[in-house]
């Protein structure tokens, strides 16, 4: 046994023995180093060694979830006292379901690469790489982004006695490259390999997005056929994510509260799984906080609803089995993977009469979760398209629409994908290009 | 703080010596905790209860022109030893790619201690009476309403204490501890043929549970649910044709943040946050330039009183003071630090701030707001023929320059012959930085302040900060109109 499993075991044990009627633990250890990167050179490099002890304790059907940095295991200990007594004093939750019996867990293999823990160490050469690379296009001015490496461990210790431990390497990097006046594109890459090729494709294709996008000229915003590029989708996607999560939808946050599974909610060509299990992607894991087995499952299958996220507590009143995706209160997806399609990108362009192809975007907010009403701004490099070929790089728009509608309009994939984790797309994602017709554009009218 | 803190101080201050002596021509260490206590509750019914406790140190390096920061929450000597050595190894590592070095200005960096004291501490109040405020919350907006319901009421109360020593090799040393208070919901009405409204809205501020009887959340809800419900029956498309536009406080307050305020963060305009929140418009050397008309005075202050953003030292040891952003129009001052100052051959004006223990300190607003002029609110709509008052807003961007920006009005109101009429549903304001400031035909008088937590640097760091203003008149504006 790991000592993090342990020690996650012997707060659990002291969690009952103080009181509690239930109780789990994760501890989660980390090392991690990032190199942040701006004007081409290191701007900070920062290294952290932190152990987090999250507490899911329960009391008479009374809820307390804790979040502890602790500068020491006695500080916790002392926490579970004062909690007790708090416990008390607060209401039974009409979410409370007790926590499910262990599970026989099937590991997922190949978590751990040894070339990104021994990088931790000294990033400074994949820092040089990502940077160098870019400025092989001559055009390229300037390049700004970060590389971020983790190794992690995660142990999960119930009162049901679930005893469980998980290590993972992780690589996170974006660039960012300008050009000339006007000129910038951007990538990311997320990864539980370390791929010095991957790296160098991101660099690049930020590179060659920036000086293509130079000298830009100002369209008229209206309504157009959109390729959006995995950047932009993936951005899209973490909020599609977070929206199949069951606690989203009951906080009054979601296009799909007024939907069921089996509702049609996107065009039929669209398929996004929450996929746990793809060793490939940085959110994978074997187990969720409750201690079940992750599985893939489509959220949206050939445009229909098919699942919600679910722990055990939401499934409980929602008459139904967890999905694996706990969170002890809140339900979340591990991985989003859409299933591509078999356009080349120039295949997708030519499909296109009047359109953009947008790369990258930011800044998404909305004026109505349940209406999925929002608009979000495009950034780097956006080209003109006109007659199925691009005819030149244009100036930032908005995009302003209904989320339902967006998915409805999805007209074709891409089937190259592209594994993006950065700033923008929080959950680790593979997507391909996506053209989706008519969609709203603005810009600022003084 | 007893011994605990004693304790703390040393390793703070062996952190800083034990740099100093490998090496570092800069060091900094930073004791920061912070405690929390959370109630969040759906439709009146407590969901559970969350406690957060964060501890650390964080130690920041200056080796060979290149900089260096690395933290732990173990805290013992070898703990910091490591960490220290830490971030000097990987300094020194990456000082090879350093094309211009990365130097610190000097500043008249503090020794002092200060603290925000509650007229009403977070232990004087029961558990249940924080628990029956989201009852309350709950009835109020609910029983408001008459065709449409309350589909959802999702609040949260937060109360934290963040205490921080700060030391550094030219000699700070400041102790802080500052209390806040939170309170933010989602309120979704719901009618079966109109469809949905969303309302988000957080409160917050440095201080004790004095700020719930200031706030007067249960009235203020019953008072808008009502009108949400309305807006939602009722609301009339925008005009199309150009009109005048009052946009309210809480619009302004969000307008100077995004479009004053992080433009004129030194660190971006010099391209260091160029990847992730962007560059600036403000370019270097565009300091004395105009950006608008007389009326936009834009004041950046961490000092006010009970403010949510509130210090007094920054997280580099420099005392804060009021920063002058826009001044009547021009691009007068920039937020820095003490890295960008030495760029700017500057002093430091203190914008430095961590967000927790394993951050670096980053360029930072705290307070931001239009400064106010001298109309009722009855005097700037007194002479609009037709026009819009857009009193508040729940979708909105700016693009990563901070130029081109997005609001959208969710109570609105048409204005007609100097006279609120009808409900306007979602209008657009889109507008770009320039045409916002050289706009401003006149101001109001009372200046009022929102709660926000602004995100900003890689990891993400979220700071709590104050935005405001008073109601502005802008004339000539076509709004747009949100997709149906």
């Amino acid at each position: 046994m790991k000592d993090i499993v342990e020690i996650s075991s012997k707060l659990v044990e002291r969690a009952l023995s103080e009181g509690f009627d239930e109780a789990a633990t994760i501890i989660r250890r980390n090392k991690r180093t990032m190199v942040k990167i701006a004007n081409s050179e290191p701007s900070v490099i920062q290294h952290w060694t932190t152990t987090e002890v999250d507490l899911y304790l329960v009391k008479d059907k009374r809820i307390i979830v804790v979040s502890l940095e602790p500068s020491s295991l006695d500080e916790v200990n002392k926490s579970i006292k004062e909690l007790l007594a708090m416990a008390k004093n607060i209401r039974e939750s009409p979410l409370y379901a007790p926590l499910p019996e262990p599970e026989t867990i099937q590991p997922i293999p190949e978590m751990v690469d040894k070339k990104i823990l021994e990088s931790t160490e000294d990033p400074s050469k994949l820092a040089e790489l990502i940077i160098e690379t870019a400025h092989r296009e001559t055009k390229v001015d300037y390049v700004a982004g970060m590389i971020d490496l983790t190794y992690g461990e995660k142990a999960l210790a119930t009162s049901k006695n679930a005893r469980l431990y998980e290590d993972s390497t992780s690589l996170q990097s974006y660039l960012r490259a300008f050009s000339g006046e006007d000129g910038s594109g951007q990538w990311a890459v997320g990864l539980r390999k370390l791929d010095t090729r991957k790296l160098e494709e991101m660099a690049s294709i930020a590179a060659r997005y920036a000086v293509e996008s130079r000298n830009r000229v100002e369209i008229e915003p209206g309504k157009y056929d959109l390729i959006l590029s995995p950047m932009v989708f993936g951005n899209l996607l973490d909020l599609i994510g977070w929206m199949s999560s069951a606690f989203t939808i009951f906080m009054g946050a979601s296009i799909f509260m007024k939907n069921k599974p089996g509702d049609k909610v996107a065009s039929s060509k669209l398929t996004i799984i929450d996929d746990p299990r793809n060793p490939e992607l940085p959110g994978s894991t074997a187990f969720d906080d409750e201690g079940i087995n992750t599985y893939s499952k489509p959220i949206i299958e050939n445009g229909v609803l098919k699942t919600i996220l679910h722990n055990t507590k939401t499934a409980t009143k929602a008459k139904t089995k967890t999905t694996g995706n706990a969170g002890w209160i809140v339900p979340q997806p591990w991985n989003l993977v859409v299933t591509p399609g078999d356009y080349k990108l120039d295949e997708l362009i030519a499909e296109v009469k009047r359109g953009i192809l947008v790369t990258n975007n930011w800044y998404t907010r909305l004026q109505n979760y349940v209406e999925g009403l929002f608009s979000t701004i495009t950034r780097d490099a956006l080209f003109l398209i006109e007659n199925g070929k691009i005819s030149k790089p244009v100036a930032k728009l908005r995009i302003a629409d209904k989320l339902p509608r967006l998915l409805s309009n999805v007209e074709a994939l891409g089937k190259e994908v592209y594994d993006i984790w950065w700033w923008e797309v929080r959950i680790p994602t593979k997507t391909p290009y996506i053209l989706v017709r008519d969609v709203h554009t603005s810009k600022h009218t003084v | 703080m007893g011994v605990v803190g004693l304790e703390y101080e040393d390793l703070v201050l062996y952190a800083v010596d034990y740099a100093r002596n490998l090496g570092a021509k800069y060091a900094e260490a930073r004791h920061h905790k912070k405690t929390g206590f959370e109630v969040f509750s759906r439709n009146g019914v407590v969901l559970g209860a969350g406690k957060i406790i964060s501890e650390g140190i964080g130690v920041r390096v200056l080796v060979d022109g290149a900089l260096g920061f690395s933290s732990a929450n173990k805290l013992d000597k070898e703990s910091i030893r490591n960490i220290v050595e830490r971030a000097f190894i990987q300094a020194k590592a990456h000082s090879k790619l350093m094309k211009k070095p990365i130097e610190f200005a000097d500043a008249r960096v503090g020794r002092a201690t200060y603290g925000v004291v509650e007229k009403k501490p977070f232990d004087r109040v029961s558990i249940d009476e924080k628990l029956k405020l989201h009852e309350e919350f709950w009835k109020a907006a609910s029983g408001s309403v008459k065709e449409a319901k309350v589909a959802v009421f999702f609040a949260e109360y937060i109360e934290s204490i963040e205490e921080k020593i700060v030391a550094n090799s030219d000699g700070a040393f400041i102790r802080s501890r500052i209390p806040r208070i939170r309170i933010e919901y989602n309120l979704v009405v719901d009618h079966p043929q109109k469809g949905t409204l969303q309302r988000f809205e957080e409160y917050g501020a440095s201080g004790g549970i004095e700020w719930l009887y200031e706030w007067k959340i249960s009235e203020e809800l019953e008072k808008n649910t009502k009108k949400y419900e309305e807006v939602l029956l009722k609301a009339k498309e925008p005009p199309k044709e150009e009109i005048d536009v009052i946009v309210g406080s809480e619009v302004v307050g969000l307008i100077v943040h995004e479009s004053c305020g992080h433009p004129s963060e030194a660190d971006r305009i010099l391209g260091r946050e160029a990847a992730q929140a962007g560059k600036s418009f403000i370019k270097p050397g565009m300091l004395g330039e105009r950006i608008g008309n007389e009326n936009a005075t834009v004041i950046d202050d961490p000092t006010i009183p009970g403010s949510y953003g509130f210090y007094l030292y920054d997280d580099e040891g420099v005392p804060a003071r009021p920063r002058y952003l826009y001044r009547e129009g021009i691009i007068y001052e920039h937020l820095h630090n003490r890295w960008t100052a030495k760029i700017y051959g500057v002093e430091s004006n203190a914008a430095a701030r961590a967000m927790d223990y394993k951050s670096e300190p980053i360029i930072r607003m705290a307070n931001t707001y239009l400064k106010p002029g001298d109309y009722s609110f009855e005097e700037l709509i007194e002479d609009i023929k037709k026009g819009v008052y857009i009193k508040s807003y729940m979708e909105w961007n700016i693009d990563d320059i901070r130029w081109s920006q997005r609001y959208v009005g969710l109570e609105a109101y048409l204005i007609e012959n100097g006279e609120l009429k009808v409900y306007v549903r979602n209008p657009v304001l889109e507008l770009t930085t320039k045409a916002f400031y050289s706009k401003i035909d006149a101001l109001g008088k009372e200046l009022r302040f929102y709660a926000g937590t602004c995100g900003k640097g890689e990891p993400a760091q979220g700071v709590p900060v104050w935005f405001g203003g008073p109601d502005v008149r802008l004339r000539k504006i076509r709004l747009g109109v949100a997709p149906r």
